[in-house]
């Protein structure tokens, strides 16, 4: 028994470990500040909003409909990996000591999410319902507990089932849960009937869970999706290593290529070119920090604003540009291709001046309207192309 | 003529070399065996001949020059097959061979000429436009195996060419080898598939713990080991118990 809790532990560490890493990445990068402001603007709307909210206003459905689809959304963290369906296999019968561990990081995780949004919801409910506070807060118990039943449920199943026909199962808990939540927040003690069902629907499954071996591959499948959006999501603040982006052809920008003619001179540029178009995460990464420079462009009036924040971007893309086409990780064949050196540093500096340009073009036409909007492609391409020079 | 010449050469990844002192040569028109068993060192000392890792010490020389000296012919006078296939997932088949044709010089009408009959040879002439992601591990070797053979250079580095190829490819390649062979080029070639190794290669040099053991023809060897009928297989045998009885003694 000791030894399972053991293992739990280290794989436990680990993970913190691996989500500390990126995670520091995703709060100092440029995401966060934009989150940052959405998120003011966001409060700021609704307390507006709730000086003039109706009182016939449907809060107990909104809330509920949003806190029981977030309860029933309850993919277990079980931490296994590949390696696990062999050498785990002679501990078989020690592993409910282990899944323990597991369904409680996993209800310990998952359930701020609906209790939070329903605290943000409770001025709402104020305003509209006539809870009491002490009901206010009864109804995020419940939540809460809701939410554990939903977490053993869902591996119950997922156990049982192999994960066959999920959807179907998180559809019907989500209605319970649903109506649970509402009948709570409209008739008080009401609520506690749907609570029993889905204690006893979760029972139920446990006890095809106690005939079954581990679904070891679905639980794995499982895990390696949910680390790779993770790592996903780690890759647009930062180069994440062992991430293999995924590849697209984009056939309509094959028009970008033509400019590179068939001479030795020309190989690196040959492979950067096509590297940067069809690779998800460096095209994306550019699309999007063009796309979020030419909203802002778009809609403030400011002319000083707008250069900051224009050169702001154009930094953060040149950058993590040329960090992520310059990065030198694995093995490639180009480094044994007889080329001088610099070729690729010089490739990337061309491609980095070109996709300058472009941000530029759609950053100005989207500021056609505002004042002085000629100065910002000025802004654009100095601050890229400093960037590409003083950068290491 | 010498292609490739070993001095006295010790390396490694870290501060504890993996082989030492090791020297030989290959020359014009040879195909040279390396043999040893996992972790005898052969792909570090394959490594150390593409300039990936530099040695220690010692020389290497490909075609009279080190990497330093001259490190645009050094590198043309080699291409390598790795033995886990290194492809660009964002290139097709065709992008490959031309991306490869471009590093090393070759005008378009070489590239044309040669993609044609290379692709034909390993029945890839419909896969011309597919992405890596669509291909299985044969037709990832197969990939690397044409992109060195399109250079058509001066010495051929092959490491563990035959795991992940069906019989057909197999004996393409072997068609492949034999054909630059004849035309005066020269094959290094790491395998772990003994039988194979003694019927086609002219020179073995059988590696054992970073150093080597032996090295000669088949009948150089036998009669080193003192074994007039062995099979490399058997000679490999011998070595290790050999080597074992070394150690315990």
């Amino acid at each position: 028994m000791n030894s399972m809790h053991s293992v739990w532990a280290k794989r436990f560490e680990h993970y913190i470990g691996e989500v500390m890493k990126y995670m520091r990445f995703v709060f100092t990068g440029h995401i966060a500040i934009v989150l940052v402001f959405i998120a003011g603007a966001g409060g700021y709307q609704y307390s507006e909003w709730l000086k003039v909210v109706q009182p016939d206003f449907p809060a107990e459905w909104l809330i509920a409909v949003i806190a029981g689809g977030l309860v029933a959304f309850s993919r277990p963290v079980t931490l296994l990996k590949e390696p696990d369906q062999v050498y785990l296999l002679p501990l078989e019968s020690q592993m409910p000591n282990y899944f323990k561990k597991a369904l409680n990081w996993t209800f310990w995780s998952q359930v701020l999410v609906p209790v939070v949004l329903y605290i943000i919801a409770i001025p709402l409910l104020k305003e509209v319902t006539p809870l009491s506070v002490g009901e206010i807060w009864l109804t995020a118990a419940f939540i809460a507990v809701l939410k554990y039943i939903n977490v053993r449920a869902e591996f119950n199943y997922r156990y049982a089932n192999r994960g066959n026909a999920i959807g179907f199962d998180r559809f019907v808990r989500a209605v319970v849960s649903i109506i649970g939540i509402q009948m709570t927040l409209t008739d008080g003690f009401l609520g506690i009937v749907f609570l029993i069902m889905m204690a006893y629907y979760a029972f139920t499954l446990k006890k095809k869970v106690q005939d079954n071996p581990v679904p070891y591959e679905h639980f794995i499948k499982l895990e390696q999706n949910r680390m790779m959006r993770f790592y996903r999501f780690a890759n647009y603040f930062t180069d994440v290593p062992h991430l293999k982006g995924s590849v697209k052809r984009r056939a309509w920008l094959d028009i970008a290529y033509k400019a590179i003619s068939y001479k030795k001179e020309n190989t690196q540029a040959y492979l950067i070119y096509r590297t940067f178009i069809r690779t998800d995460d460096h095209f994306y990464l550019w699309l999007r920090l063009t796309a979020i420079s030419a909203v802002i462009a778009m809609f403030i009036t400011i002319p000083f604003v707008t250069c900051i924040v224009a050169g702001a971007l154009a930094f953060a893309t040149t950058l993590q540009l040329k960090y992520a086409l310059m990065s030198a990780g694995d093995f490639r064949m180009d480094m044994l291709y007889p080329i001088p050196r610099d070729t690729r540093k010089q490739a990337v500096a061309k491609l980095l001046r070109q996709l300058s340009i472009v941000q530029a073009i759609i950053v100005t036409l989207c500021a056609v309207m505002q004042p002085q909007f000629y100065i910002i492609p000025v802004v654009i391409i100095a601050v890229s192309e400093l960037t590409m020079r003083m950068s290491k | 003529m010498t292609i490739l010449q070993l001095q006295n050469v010790t390396g490694g990844y870290t501060r504890k070399p993996v082989i030492q002192d090791l020297s030989f040569e290959i020359n014009k028109g040879e195909l040279v065996g390396l043999i040893g068993l996992n972790g005898a060192g052969k792909s570090t000392t394959i490594k150390h001949i593409i300039g990936t890792l530099l040695p220690r010490s010692g020389e290497i020389r490909l075609n009279g020059v080190t990497l330093k000296e001259n490190l645009d012919k050094y590198r043309s006078s080699f291409s390598y097959i790795p033995e886990t296939p290194v492809l660009y997932e964002e290139l097709t088949l065709k992008e490959h061979l031309q991306l490869t044709a471009m590093a090393y010089g070759l005008d378009e009408k070489t590239l044309d000429a040669r993609s044609e009959v290379l692709l034909k040879e390993f029945r890839m002439e419909k896969r011309l436009n597919w992405f890596p992601s669509h291909f299985s591990k044969g037709m990832r070797q197969k990939v690397m195996i044409m992109c060195a053979f399109l250079v058509d250079p001066s010495l051929y580095i092959i490491d563990e060419p035959f795991v992940g190829l069906d019989p057909l490819g197999i004996q393409s390649l072997l068609d492949q080898m034999d054909d630059k062979k004849r035309a005066g080029a020269s094959i290094l070639m790491s395998t772990h598939i003994l039988s194979t190794a003694e019927k086609h290669c002219d020179r073995i040099i059988l590696l054992h713990e970073g150093r080597v053991r032996a090295q000669g023809t088949m009948n150089d060897l036998r009669k080193a080991f003192n074994m007039p009928t062995a099979t490399l297989d058997d000679l490999y045998i011998a070595m290790t118990k050999e080597q074992d009885n070394e150690q315990h003694a």
